[in-house]
């Protein structure tokens, strides 16, 4: 379903970012990096979630009144 | 407190106050030591002394000395063109000796130096003075030359004129006077001149003065010296703005009179005038001589000028070699000096006592230093380290690495972290770049912002100083955070869907186009069962509602995004409620904030997914305005009209939550006041009056593991008396509160800039893309492709200066805004001071303003 991919890819991030937490070697910048993997993941993840959300049911259809009359079906 | 195995960004590094005994042999070479180490800050104990009193003063005074001698010699370096050798060759002049050896040896070269270079530059001066007045001289000799012969030209027709009337009267005189042809050009007549120079400036006045004066009874003539004639003496030409060579503007003049009254006049006035007078000789032969010999120590004069020119240059050259050795000793001797003026003479143990704070974990490092200063002194004592306990707060020190510093330093801008609170800046080092390609996002721009600062990094090493001017090293200072902003703004562009304006088709989309029937028909998309798997559907590129719908999705990811943001940093004071060891204020001051915050905007944020969740169309509803939804919230909680709808219960839920957040309100304001008196009521019980704190900086005596080292008092001040001021408390909750709650709501619509610059930035971005190279792929031919050429150049510079350079930096701005106060607001004090390390940085730079 279509809508079922935003809680795909949210238990993959989480995956991600819980792999990056305890691949991460010990060491000065150990804190810094979990941080920023776990961080980047998560603000990645919710922009993509919000933008793919918002367009699941759309209220308004795209309009345009410049397309040639003839014009072969689009490629897909 | 043991110390945690790895620094962490979270918070400042735990200092500790430490302690020196440092015998006062090996103390120049431990403040040597400590300074290349750059981990201890030193406290003044000598707070009352005035610096003429301090025990360096007259080590101080010498390095001064020698920087003012320095500064001379640099100043006349500059002023010849000679190029210094650059401090990093010169490493090995001072290598093996000790900063004082080096000052001794520097400061004899410095005095012999400056003696001889300051006799040469008298002697030159006056040298060129002398130049100047001898070819005034001959100027003056080669001027009246020629008056002479136009005036014996003259002078034949005028006796012609004279010969038959007054030939009985003049005869002696021409008797007298007949010595050839050029001879006193006046008809014989033997009148005496005054010859000079004077400034070209002066010459009216000159005029009119003698004429008044003279009442007339003279003749004057004069001629301008040419320009270029003149040498303009190098002080006069030193002075001149711009280093413009000015010549002096001088004129000749002969003034003929008779009489020597009258003659005295002229040289008076001339004198008072400024002119400078010569005695010229009438006659022509003597002139010539005398214009030979003038001539002739002119030349001897400049090849004295040169020479004493090439011995000055050449000891300035020897300088040169080493004067920035020399600059670095005397700037690093300066601060070594300064250091131990702070510290305190011991006069029972003859040692010197320092205090400072040094970061713990740093406690063995310095140790080392200390060893290695008592090896480099050559002595067998080295100084004695003391870990202090104290009360006082520490200076915050965050450690950071050449990627975070950058992100550091932004906010370490708005404030300094206080004591062992969150450090934003871990935080940062994501959040910023990302909220920035939130309002930034494109591909193409994105991209090239990436591959400039990728370069930066790349050449880093080749600019272990900066890049030299202000500007340049800015951005080269903050290379990591533009690399990071234009990886971000990477991934924002393929969201939004962006590159350069133009939409990428990477997958079947949710749209199809129908074929019109007509051209100039409007045309509306028709849904398939396909969703565009990754950012804004190509679809709405160059739809003509295409704004509507963008405007909608990005301000509700703007308000989403920025409560998320928000109840982040609300959660980030729990915890520093838990390490400051003060658990009641989680559920005083935590669970109001966050329970006010969530009730109301974080039921948006729901109600914005929810919405966005559901299938209107198959409901076969219009969908509720979320606005009116969120006013009506206020306005007349618990009436929810069918129509307005979103969820059942709705209306419940909405009482309930605006009750919840109506009751945070007097709990944010009462309980931690109320919690602040009973802890005052609590401690006053107990009979500790005014006492803040348990304990004043008590003195232990534990760690004295060194040879009997010990007591010396301390220079702590005992805490000062705080009392108690309830009001303050409650005044202070008051405006916290009130600040919070209304904070919320406005911070919440700040975050709707994240749409506004976005929606600025693509419409930038599309208005330059049309403007310029979309009109020129419609034009054929050779005229097309010229077109195409100088457009493409036009829409590139525009787009890195204004997309990129402009927009990147009015983004990084208000990225920089939200962090300041929407993101910190919530909980950062920022009441810290920096920690301060001593340390050599910039010593070997030559102060700015003396080259």
């Amino acid at each position: 379903m279509a809508g079922g991919l935003i809680f795909l890819y949210f238990f993959i991030a989480a995956a991600v970012a819980a792999g990056g937490f305890f691949v991460v070697p010990k060491g000065e910048n150990q804190v810094v990096t979990r941080t920023a993997i776990i961080l980047a993941i998560t603000c990645c993840w919710l922009m993509w979630a919000i933008t793919y959300l918002a367009q699941l049911h759309p209220l308004i259809k795209p309009r345009r009144a410049d397309l040639r009359p003839a014009h072969d079906e689009l490629f897909f | 407190m043991p110390v945690s195995e790895y620094p962490s960004l979270l918070r400042s590094e735990e200092m500790s106050l430490v302690q020196l005994y440092v015998p006062i042999d090996v103390a120049h070479a431990t403040v040597e030591e400590l300074a290349e180490l750059k981990r201890v800050q030193f406290k003044d104990l000598n707070p009352d002394v005035n610096p003429f009193q301090r025990t360096y003063v007259s080590q101080i005074r010498r390095c001064d000395e020698a920087e003012r001698r320095l500064r001379f010699l640099t100043t006349q370096i500059a002023s010849q063109d000679i190029a210094l050798r650059p401090y990093e060759d010169t490493l090995a002049l001072f290598a093996g000796r000790s900063g004082a050896q080096a000052l001794e040896e520097i400061d004899q070269r410095l005095v012999e130096s400056e003696q001889r270079v300051a006799a040469m530059n008298g002697s030159y001066e006056s040298l060129e003075k002398r130049a100047l007045e001898l070819e005034e001289a001959r100027q003056v000799l080669i001027e009246t030359d020629v008056f002479f012969r136009e005036a014996s030209g003259r002078s034949d027709e005028i006796r012609t004129s004279f010969d038959d009337t007054s030939a009985p009267l003049l005869g002696d005189v021409e008797q007298a006077g007949r010595h050839g042809a050029e001879e006193s050009g006046f008809g014989g007549l033997e009148l005496e001149f005054v010859a000079g120079t004077i400034d070209r400036a002066r010459m009216a006045t000159f005029e009119r003065v003698l004429w008044r004066v003279l009442r007339g009874n003279l003749y004057m003539n004069y001629a301008e010296i040419d320009d270029a004639a003149l040498p303009v003496p190098s002080t006069e030409a030193g002075s001149q703005a711009g280093g413009e060579a000015k010549a002096l503007r001088k004129n000749v003049f002969i003034i003929f009179a008779h009489g020597q009254e009258l003659l005295d006049k002229i040289r008076k006035i001339a004198e008072s005038m400024g002119a400078t007078l010569f005695p010229i000789d009438s006659n022509a032969d003597k002139r010539e001589e005398k214009l030979r010999e003038v001539t002739s120590r002119i030349e001897d004069l400049n090849s004295v000028l040169y020479n004493t020119n090439q011995t000055r240059r050449a000891e300035l050259v020897k300088i040169a070699d080493s004067i920035t050795a020399w600059w670095t000793v005397v700037r690093r001797e300066k601060v070594v000096y300064s250091t131990l003026n702070l510290w305190k003479w011991d006069q029972g143990r003859k040692t010197l006592l320092a205090e400072g704070w040094v970061p713990t974990r740093d406690i063995p490092v310095v140790q080392g230093a200390l060893r290695q200063a008592s090896e480099n002194a050559g002595t067998s004592v080295s100084a004695i380290l003391h870990q202090l306990p104290t009360h006082k707060d520490p200076p915050t020190f965050h450690r950071t690495n050449k990627v975070t510093e950058g992100f550091q330093a932004i906010i370490d801008a708005y404030g300094i972290g206080s004591y062992q609170e969150v450090n934003p800046g871990l935080f940062t080092v994501i959040t910023f770049p990302f909220l920035f390609a939130v309002m930034f996002g494109d591909i193409g721009h994105g991209f090239i912002m990436m591959a400039t600062a990728l370069t930066l990094i790349l050449i880093e090493k080749r600019f272990p100083k900066g890049m030299g001017s202000e500007i340049p090293d800015t951005f080269f200072f903050g290379r990591y955070i533009i690399f990071f902003m234009g990886l971000f703004a990477i991934f924002t562009g393929f969201i939004y869907n962006d590159i350069f304006s133009l939409s990428l088709h990477l997958a079947p989309g949710h749209w199809t186009w129908p074929t019109p029937a007509n051209a100039g028909d409007v045309v509306e998309a028709v849904a398939t069962k396909a969703y565009y798997p990754f950012g804004l559907d190509p679809a709405w590129h160059g739809a003509d509602n295409a704004l509507i719908f963008t405007n909608s999705m990005k301000m509700k990811m703007s308000v989403v995004m920025g409560v998320i943001h928000m109840s982040f940093a609300i959660c980030l004071n729990v915890l520093n409620h838990l390490h400051f060891k003060k658990p009641e204020l989680i559920w005083a001051e935590f669970l109001p904030q966050i329970l006010f915050m969530e009730s109301i905007f974080g039921y948006l944020i729901a109600c914005i997914v929810y919405k966005w969740s559901v299938d209107w169309e198959a409901v076969g509803r219009n969908p509720p305005n979320l606005l009116n939804m969120l006013i009506k919230l206020f306005l007349s909680p618990g009436n929810v009209a069918p129509e307005d709808q979103l969820y059942p219960g709705q209306a419940g839920i909405q009482v309930f939550l605006l009750l919840l957040a109506l009751v945070c309100v007097p709990w944010m304001l009462c309980t931690k006041p109320y919690l602040i008196w009973k802890e005052h009521q609590k401690v006053t019980e107990q009979g500790y009056h005014g006492i803040g704190s348990n304990g004043n900086g008590a003195i232990s005596a534990d760690d004295s593991d060194a040879e009997g080292a010990g007591h010396a008092v301390v220079a702590e001040e005992m805490d000062e008396e705080h009392e108690f001021d309830f009001g303050e408390h409650v005044i202070h909750q008051v405006i916290h509160t009130i600040e919070f709650c209304l904070g919320c709501i406005s911070n919440t619509a700040s975050y709707l800039r994240l749409w506004a610059l976005s929606l600025a930035h693509a419409q930038l971005s599309e208005v330059l893309w049309s403007m310029t190279i979309e009109g020129a792929f419609e034009m054929e031919g050779a005229a097309g492709v010229a077109f195409l050429v100088a457009m493409f150049a036009m829409w590139m510079t525009l787009t890195i200066c204004i997309l990129i350079v402009m927009e990147g930096l009015s983004a990084f701005l208000h990225a920089l805004r939200l962090h300041w106060v929407e993101f910190n607001g919530k909980f950062f004090v920022g009441a810290g001071v920096a920690f301060d390390p001593l340390t050599f940085d910039g010593c070997d730079e030559i102060p700015e303003g003396v080259l």
